[in-house]
């Protein structure tokens, strides 16, 4: 007999299919090095097991252990952030498997595969990797549940196989009446938020916005149908037009980048307005018009802290704050997916009466020695027309007349304003604002650059996913008596870019989607599979809303069930539902405690007994069926010949089988008796 | 003090939950009589899910916080398994091949189910010996033979029997300690070497007689089926006088006495083993031999059933009978737990 603690065969199997499941788990972002290493791993404990090879000794393993941290630095360099915490671990993961020869070595293993599997979930939440790690939860519950199962000695094949699935068919059992009571945990139980704050430096490429622009920055997102954001309307959806999410305001010009006037200024608490703080003095700055419009915004991780509203939001949720230039930030990056709520005022007034000399300074602030010709030019425009808003249709009417919109603009060099103008004259959003911008600031109105997205696709399920090839920057300028006004010099040589989509704006579609050559977005001209994109959409959607973004709408949603979200009432649903839950699954296991013991002629036959004895015949003790029959017949011979073919039926159907038509008569027969 | 106090808190549950299972030949586990609780696995789970659960708050991860929750239900879910596993399960002590003092006597319990479901991972032993471990399908029986060592002779108990599974998880421990009302029987541990002590008496010549002797020819018997071919009267077979067997006997001349005075100077384990030896030694040979012990005297015979009496004669030589015993045991013990604990309150 094997000795209890060394791991069987049916152990090993389940075990060594955990592992590879969780190790698969973190394909994407684990280096080939550590994969080779878990593939060796795993054919050691093979061949370990087959008596072929040996344990490795303890220098083997401290060399290997060496070997991987040497691997890691190599790999990783400074090792802070997620990635290379997670090949920390499966490294120890694999060692750990490498010396499993116990059970308890078994059990760290498959401890570590929990953990290392439910780390995947910060990489990615979507459903198919939350499914994923579901599925691997599977196997190493398998694996945990082999470690305690008895092998029985001997058995035939088919037993034999029926053995080795058992540990997954008890596993998917146990997942399945887990998951009622994790539903339940998941909607009641209280999100704390963060305790300490934990920077996730991801090595992965950030896709998006960067926080400045410069030439290029832009037509590259052009090429990428990636999510940005969804965002989902209490009301109607704005109009097309209307939809141009603010990101970033960047004033600071340097002949080539714009980029934000200082970082640092944000880190102010007074020009910043946290969601349920008082409002700030700069607050009196705007007005705010008309009827406002609530949304919420689920944004893909960005690994930045901007976030993205219609002019001119106030947060609603919490970590959110408005700063002094009317656009959202986040307490912390965006590192995943993430939900905001925001209410915005399409219609409003910034500053009308005068800008304050330092943001005036800021606002024509314009390099030195560059772009000569332009500054020229707006230089004349300005000695020769006085209204502000004039010199803004001037240069909007220059775009409209020479200039053309694409997506694979020419490169342009030192003064790459003037050779947009005047020579290449070809470009993409980021061209025409970054020259409109720098028109204006030289021609003395106030201007600068927004980036952020333009538009979005209206999803059948009322809401707009906006994606990456809907970035988009345009220009603010300030008029005395209207304030900040936003312009869009893009609009003026592609109104379709802003009436439809970047796709109908492109002449030639030249570039478009370049980089996402298998999305479904390339597709969806064809009827169905445009379909089928729009339902996995939604299915995302509500995935996102529900589970990933849950936190924001669990208290008003337990208010709605509960009446009050207090510690009592959770308690109390715990207890209510989860015992209920619980009980029920025990009810089911233990149910034939409460089956009677007696089967159904049984019952039927003490039905007559019953019947009998009110009649005043007792059945002694002992006393059999056939026996009892007789007596009655003698002491009452009226019921004589029916008590009598009953018995004979009992008799029948107990020794020579039993149907259902026979008791159905039978029973039918005691009814009759009177 | 720390773990006087913890030896008292476990005697105090010992003691409550030995009162809960009350002896029995056969015991049925159910609710009354089965002890759940995390085991060191569980113990480590809980940390686990601690450590999920920062992460989920400290990520704000609610893919993470799923996962927490459901590894917690795994939990919940996981007690009523491995309460199931045992429930329903009947033991009953089968019987106890008798043995010598100091070697391993081998215990035989069986378990049985009126509902058929699959039990897993069963683990049976006593206190000190090792663990078998067992399981059960379908309406079978198993039976399980647990090794244990027979300390000293008499009627040997050998205490209750833990029964406990950790399947399914391994993170909960149920288990029981049942007392199946096991008895075995332990024969002395037999000493062969001590110098020769048996005392013959009373020499007579062809008082008793056997069959199967081997010294003087008796006569011819009619061949059988099963006699040796060595004893085949070859002789009388060539002369066609039909086949016929040689028949030898012995004159059983010595009764052999195993006689507790013959062995002057030896206390009393040391003079049963002895006698023991030579029993043994004894029954090998074809000898009548009887047992003289204070206050009891076994006439001489010779057989298997024999040989049985006088090794379970020596067995219980001046031992109190078994249930007698036990419960009186219990009882000293009872009287001496409920002593300390008045005693506690008093002071």
């Amino acid at each position: 007999m094997i000795p209890v603690w060394q791991i069987h065969r049916h152990a090993l199997v389940w075990l060594l299919t955990a592992f590879s499941s969780v190790i698969l788990l973190h394909v994407g972002h684990l280096p080939l090095w550590v994969l080779l290493a878990a593939a060796v791993t795993i054919i050691w404990q093979v061949q370990r097991y087959r008596g072929v090879w040996y344990t490795p000794r303890r220098i083997v393993k401290y060399g290997l252990l060496a070997l991987c941290l040497v691997g890691l630095l190599l790999e990783y360099g400074k090792p802070v952030g997620l990635e290379p915490m997670v090949a920390l671990l499966v490294s120890a993961f694999i060692l750990k498997l490498l010396e499993m020869e116990h059970q308890r070595d078994a059990l760290v293993v498959v401890f570590l595969a929990f953990f290392v599997a439910t780390l995947q979930a910060l990489f990615n939440q979507s459903i198919v990797s939350s499914l994923s790690i579901l599925g691997c939860l599977l196997l190493v519950i398998a694996a945990l549940v082999g470690l305690y199962q008895g092998v029985p000695e001997g058995g035939d094949g088919a037993s034999q196989a029926s053995q080795v699935l058992r540990p997954l068919r008890t596993s998917v059992v146990l997942l399945i009446q887990a998951i009622p009571l994790m539903l339940l945990f998941f909607l009641i139980m209280p999100r704390l938020g963060s305790f300490w704050s934990v920077p996730i430096q991801s090595h992965s490429a950030k896709t998006g916005m960067s926080d400045d622009m410069s030439p290029g920055n832009f037509s590259r997102l052009g090429r990428s149908a990636d999510v940005a954001f969804r965002a989902s309307f209490e009301g109607d959806i704005p109009r097309q037009y209307q939809l141009y999410w603010r990101g970033l305001v960047l004033s600071d010009f340097d002949g080539r980048t714009w980029s934000r006037t200082d970082p640092a200024m944000y880190e102010q608490d007074n020009l910043l307005q946290w969601f349920g703080e008082k409002e700030k003095d700069w607050d009196a700055l705007i007005e705010r018009k008309g009827q406002p419009i609530d949304y919420s915004i689920i944004l893909e991780p960005t690994q930045q802290p901007w976030l993205y509203s219609l002019p001119t939001p106030l947060p609603k949720s919490r970590g959110v704050g408005l700063t002094r230039d009317f656009r959202l930030l986040s307490s912390q990056p965006i590192t995943s997916k993430t939900q905001y709520d925001v209410r915005s005022w399409l219609d409003y007034q910034i500053a009308p009466q005068g800008l304050s000399n330092r943001h005036r300074s800021i606002a024509l602030q314009i390099p030195k020695g560059y772009n000569p010709q332009s500054l020229a030019l707006a230089r004349s425009w300005r000695n020769n027309i006085s209204d502000d808003l004039l010199i803004v249709q001037q240069a909007l009417s220059l775009y409209n007349q020479e200039f053309s919109y694409t997506l694979s603009p020419p490169l342009l060099g030192t003064h790459s304003v003037d050779e947009f103008l005047f020579e290449t004259k070809k470009g993409f959003c980021e061209h025409f604002s970054s020259s409109f911008t720098f028109l204006m600031r030289a021609a003395g109105i106030p201007a600068r650059v927004v980036a952020g997205y333009q538009g979005g696709e209206r999803h059948p399920d009322n809401y707009l996913v906006v994606r990456q090839y809907d970035a988009h920057a345009w220009s603010e300028v300030w008029i005395k008596g209207r304030g900040w006004i936003r312009v869009d010099p893009t609009a003026a040589v592609a109104p379709e870019r802003i009436e439809f989509d970047l796709e109908s704006a492109l002449a030639d579609n030249e570039g478009y989607l370049e980089d996402s050559p298998l999305s479904l977005m390339q597709f969806r001209h064809i009827n169905w599979l445009n379909k089928i994109r729009l339902r996995l959409d939604s299915l995302n959607y509500q995935w996102a809303r529900w589970v990933l973004g849950y936190d924001n709408i669990q208290e008003n949603l337990l208010k709605k069930w509960l009446g009050e979200y207090s510690p009592l009432r959770i308690a109390l649903v715990f207890l209510i539902i989860g015992g209920g839950l619980l009980g029920g699954i025990a009810l089911w296991y233990l149910r034939h405690i409460f089956r009677s013991e007696h089967d159904e002629l049984d019952r039927v036959f003490l039905q007559l007994c019953k019947k009998l004895e009110t009649a005043g015949i007792h059945r002694n003790p002992g006393e059999g069926p056939r026996n009892y029959a007789k007596r009655v017949a003698e002491l009452k011979p009226e019921w004589g010949r029916e008590v009598k073919a009953i018995n004979a039926a009992y008799e029948h159907m107990r020794y020579g089988g039993e149907s259902q038509e026979r008791l159905k008569v039978l029973k039918r027969a005691i009814r009759k008796l009177k | 003090m720390i773990k006087s106090f913890g030896q008292a808190v476990q005697q105090l549950f010992l003691h409550w939950a030995y009162r809960r299972v009350p002896p029995s030949n056969s015991i049925s586990l159910g609710n009354s009589n089965l002890f759940i609780f995390p085991s060191k696995v569980g113990f480590s789970f809980f940390l686990l899910i601690l450590l999920c659960w920062l992460m989920a708050t400290n990520y704000e991860n609610n893919v993470v916080f799923a996962i927490t929750c459901l590894l917690t239900a795994l939990f919940l879910v996981g007690i009523l398994h491995s309460f199931i596993n045992m429930s329903g399960l009947s033991i009953t002590f089968v019987h106890a091949t008798p043995v010598f003092t100091g070697e391993t006597l081998s215990v035989e319990v069986m378990l049985s189910q009126k509902y058929p479901r699959y039990r897993n991972g069963l683990r049976l032993s006593f206190d000190g010996s090792e663990i078998t471990t067992a399981s059960i399908q379908g309406k079978e029986n198993v039976r399980v033979r647990l090794s244990v060592l027979a300390p000293k002779r008499g009627h040997y108990n050998p205490g209750r029997l833990k029964v406990e599974s950790v399947y399914p998880l391994g993170l909960l421990r149920v288990w029981t300690k049942i007392d199946l009302n096991i008895s075995c029987l332990v024969y002395p541990r037999p000493i062969f070497d001590l110098h020769e002590h048996l005392n013959t008496s009373g020499r007579g010549e062809g008082a008793l007689q056997r069959d199967e002797g081997s010294e003087d020819f008796v006569g011819l018997k009619h061949y059988q089926p099963g006699d040796s071919l060595k004893r085949i009267a070859w002789k009388q077979y060539a002369r066609e006088q039909g086949l016929y067997a040689k028949h030898y006997a012995d004159y059983q001349d010595e009764r052999i006495w195993l006689d507790w005075d013959a062995l002057p100077g030896l206390d009393r384990e040391s003079r049963l083993s002895v006698l023991t030896g030579k029993l043994l030694k004894v029954a090998v040979t074809n000898q009548y031999y009887g047992l003289r012990l204070p206050a009891l005297e076994v006439a001489p015979d010779s057989g298997e059933t024999h040989k049985l009496r006088l090794l379970k004669e020596l067995a219980l030589f001046e031992q109190p009978s078994s249930i007698n015993g036990k419960a009186e045991k219990k009882r000293t013990n009872e009287r001496k737990f409920k002593k300390s604990r008045t005693e506690k309150t008093v002071s």
